[in-house]
Formats: structure tokens, sequence, C-alpha cells
């Protein structure tokens, strides 16, 4: 086989698409960091489908058509985290799955080698291969209708028209974005009517990862028993700086999200200096300032009445849940606010809170927090029956229409939904 | 004869190589995309109506701003070459038709037409 040493040189980073289940959000984003990896926000630009986390039902399909989208030879990698199920594992012709604590980098490149030597078959598409609806032969040009105005071209319909904001009749497009789409919290579908660029109307939202209960991280144990006051902020600037990575990778800045990941992992008490370091450096960068300023701004009236969190914070609102917590009280503590609302708002004032809590925790000594019916979560107020996740993704339907398609996508990133943690409430309390 | 058979063997070289390039071209092309495969992709769901629409092109006021100063440069071309006979007046002929179209500029960024987002 004269193709195996070109095949070797050719196996660089492999393109990986991948596609977070439940458990798998945060260790697909660690493998960022994997440079044996390189994560592809398309599965046309992949050659491995990796699956990281549990599968659900509502997720099956979208990860079964990422899966045929994907050009061959194409293999498949399933990864079950500990303690998950490996619900619908196996779906797949011939996967590769890989359980708990294992290496999953270099067991994705072990797979691409296999595949490009050709010593492992390419994945046999899972759909069959018809078009949604029969057209081939129709009209006079075989292209599936009358003209430009009916039939089914390639199988779909064309869309409908309705009056534009400026008063022209438009096309009206139906779109359901998600459950995989990069820029979006996995798990989340979005059903929106799009003219041109604008978001006209919100239809509705699905979440594919409802399924059983939420995840059980620091801030909804501390809904059940008191936990240190420390490990509480430590644990809430890496949630932040976490988010941060994923806005300047979306704002056109992934190596600069690539080193705050690597300090979102390994931050601490002792770190305040760095984050703040970080922060002025932000608030340097014309470009960042140029791409986020006036972009998605919330009035608040958008967040009241709601659960808090930056996101409100960073429009004017002053809820904080912490401010009634005596142990917070102690230290001093006063909720940060900002008055613009906008996209660099948010970020600015997530980094700031980040600053904040990294400080009070270097403070605390072992002061315990004791919850009195809520938490104030990275995302806002958590109740025992309630998440922030949740009621933020109600609101989508009045704050997404008007907006152009990358405001809209800047928003919904910088509401900083989690769909495992927005299941319903009385799945939680049942449980 | 000779002339005959010649053709004969050009016309069988040809339908030869014609046959030998066809079934090359479709041992080296990947395999055909199945249907599935060729949707765009929005995110794991199958789109619901065809791509072919009408929207409104909303960068039209940065492209008619582009034709003028593409047309601007048209001018330009002649004005350099009597720039040093004129001298002065050419000089300040040009500023003022630039100025004009500098207006231009500042109409279509009032109107955010130069926002990208």
């Amino acid at each position: 086989m004269g193709l195996r040493p070109l095949a070797r040189l050719a196996a660089g980073p492999v393109p990986t698409f991948v596609v977070p289940g439940r458990g798998g959000r945060r260790a697909a984003d660690d493998l960022r960091l994997d440079g044996r990896l390189r994560l592809v926000d398309s599965p046309r630009a992949a050659a491995v489908l990796l699956v990281a986390g549990t599968l659900t039902d509502r997720l099956l399909p979208a990860a079964m058509l990422a899966h045929d989208q994907i050009p061959g030879p194409r293999a498949t990698v399933q990864w079950v985290p500990e303690g998950r199920r490996d619900r619908l594992a196996g779906t797949f012709s011939a996967p590769v799955l890989l359980r708990g604590d294992v290496d999953v980098g270099a067991a994705v490149a072990a797979t691409y080698r296999e595949l490009l030597a050709g010593d492992r078959p390419s994945d046999p598409p899972v759909y069959p291969d018809v078009p949604p609806a029969p057209w081939r032969g129709a009209g006079p040009y075989g292209q599936g209708g009358k003209g430009m105005s009916g039939g089914v071209p390639y199988g779909r319909p064309l869309a409908g028209r309705a009056p534009d904001r400026d008063g022209l009749e438009l096309d009206r497009l139906p779109l359901e974005i998600g459950p995989l789409f990069p820029p979006f919290p996995p798990g989340l579908i979005l059903r929106i009517d799009l003219q041109g660029d604008v978001v006209q109307q919100v239809a509705g939202w699905e979440n594919a990862l409802a399924f059983g209960r939420p995840p059980r991280d620091i801030f909804r144990r501390a809904l059940r028993e008191p936990v240190a006051l420390a490990e509480l902020e430590v644990a809430r600037a890496r949630h932040h700086l976490r988010w941060l990575s994923g806005t300047l990778r979306l704002h056109g800045l992934p190596a600069l999200g690539l080193r705050v990941l690597v300090l979102a992992r390994r931050v601490g008490p002792g770190d305040v200096d760095a984050v703040a370091s970080l922060k002025r450096k932000l608030e340097r960068s014309r470009s960042l300032a140029w791409a986020t300023r006036g972009i998605a701004t919330l009035q608040p009236e958008d967040v009241r009445d709601g659960p808090g969190g930056p996101v409100a914070r960073s429009a004017g609102i002053r809820d904080d849940l912490r401010t009634e917590d005596p142990a917070y009280r102690g230290l001093g503590f006063e909720p940060l606010t900002r008055g613009e609302g906008d996209a660099r708002a948010r970020w600015r004032h997530r980094l700031a809170e980040a600053v904040q809590a990294l400080e009070l925790a270097g403070r605390a000594g072992d002061r315990l927090v004791e919850a009195a019916g809520g938490v104030e979560s990275p995302r806002g107020a958590l109740r025992i029956g309630g998440s922030p996740s949740a009621d933020l993704l109600s609101r989508l339907p009045a704050l997404l229409p008007g907006r152009e398609w990358g405001e809209a996508v800047a928003l919904v990133h910088d509401l900083d939904l989690d769909m495992e943690e927005a299941v319903r409430a009385a799945r939680e309390e049942a449980a | 004869m000779a002339a005959l058979g010649a053709a004969l063997t050009v016309f069988l070289a040809g339908v030869a190589a014609f046959l030998v390039l066809r079934w090359a071209g479709d041992a080296l092309s990947p395999p055909r995309p199945t249907d599935p495969h060729r949707v765009p992709f929005q995110g794991g769901r199958p789109p619901e109506v065809h791509a072919w629409s009408r929207f409104h092109v909303r960068y039209y006021a940065m492209t008619l701003i582009f034709l003028a100063f593409d047309m601007e440069m048209v001018f330009m071309y002649p004005w350099a070459v009597v720039f040093l006979e004129e001298g002065l007046v050419a000089g300040v002929e040009m500023l003022m038709f630039i100025a004009i179209l500098v207006l231009g500029i500042l109409y279509g960024w009032r109107e955010k037409a130069f926002r990208w987002a």
C-alpha cells in the first residue's frame, strides 16, 4: 500500500464535529485544548463525529443527520462519561465506544489514522437516500414545479411571503436552528421566522436535552446543604471565564478564547491579578469593543422580575441573592451593576464579577453559605423547582424579534443558557 | 483503404480514451452524496422550505457608495493626465468633487450603512 506513508503525513489535527449530549458540554469544550483535534463548526468540515455524553431521543435524529453530512471517509466515536448511562449508544453502525475517564483525543486520532490508512471502512449513511418530497421530472425544466413560484424544487416547498418591516412583500423563511448549532447552547432548538437577516418571530423552542434530572453542580448542591463560600465563588469565577472563552470565539478571537479557557480551568483565589489584568487587556482591545458595543442591547424592562444574574445586572437591575446572605454581608459584599445592557457591557460585567468572586473567595476563610430558598448561581437566582435558564428561555420570543441574525446569535450566547438545567421544574421536584 | 484504416484507428482510440477517462473519473471521485448529505446544515434539523427566497438587500447603501467611489476613480485618471498643465485650478476642482462625495459617506455613516453585524 503505497498510500500509507502519505496517509500518515496527512494526519494532522483531526477535524472533529462534536455532538454534546447530556453531561458532555464541559468535556467537549475542554477538547479544544487538545492539539490532536480541531473542533469544527459544521459537519461538512469534519471527518470524525464525536458524540460526547448521553444522547437523548430528541438529540439522536440531529446527530444522525450531522453524521450523514460528514463527507466520507468518516467515522463515529461515542464517549460516555463516568457515571452516565449509555442510552442509545451503538445507534450508529460501527462506532468506537469509549467509557469513563479515557484519553478521548488519542482515541479520535487513532480512529482517524485507521480511516486514512484504509484499515477502517467509512461509516455508511444512516438515513436513506430519498428526497423529502418527489420532485424529479416535474416542471418544464425538471426542477420540481411551475417556474419560481410553485412546486417543490429539490423536494422542498418555497417560502411564503409576508410584509417586511420596510413595507415590502418579501419571503419569510421558517427555520429550525439547533440543537447542534455551535454558537447556541447545545440542545436548544429555536424555531424562528427570518426575513433576510432580520428575525421576525420566534415561533417556539424545544429542549433536546430535557431528559432526567438537572446536573448536580456546586450551586445546585448549595440549595440543599451548606457549602464553603470560597468554593462557590471560585466556581463562579471559573464559570464566567469559561463563558468568556466562548464569547471571544464567537466574536472572532478564538486563540485568545483558548488562553482564557486555560485560565478558566485552573483559576483560584490567588489569581485575582491575572484576571484583573486580562480584564484591562480586553477593555483596551479596539476590535472587541467595535464588535460588541451597541450590539444586542437589553433594556431594563426586558430582564425585570426575572432571575437577575449578570445579564440583568449588566442592564442596570440590582438583583442579587447574595445581598440577603449573612455570610456575604459579613464580607461587605455589594453587587456590581452596569447601565449599558449591550454585549460589551455583558462581557465586561462578567469579567468584573469574576474578579470580585476571586477576591471574595480569598477573604472568605471558612465561611459557609446556607441557602435560604435560593442560591445566586452564575446565571442568576437558582431555586428548588426553578432555574434561571428556564426563565431566560421563556423570554426569547420577546427578546429576539426585530434583531438582525448576528445580534440574535450574540444575545442567545450572552444569556448563557444551560438546556440541561432548564428541564421542567416538575421533574426536579419529583426527583 | 489505408486512409480509412487510419481514421478507424483514430476513432477507436478516441472511444477507448473516452471510456477510460469516464471510468477513471467515476473510480476516483468520491461517492455521490446522499440526499440528507446535501441539505444545508442548520444545526441538525432539515430545512422545511427551499432556500430560493426573495429578501431585502440591506447592504445596498454601502453598494451605492462603493459605486460612487468606483466612478470617481474613472474621473481621476484623465484628471491626473491634465493636472500638471492645469495646476491649482484642477486640484481645487477635484477637491470639491471629492468633498461632495464625502457627504455621501457621512450620510451612509449616519444611516448605519457600514455597520457590520
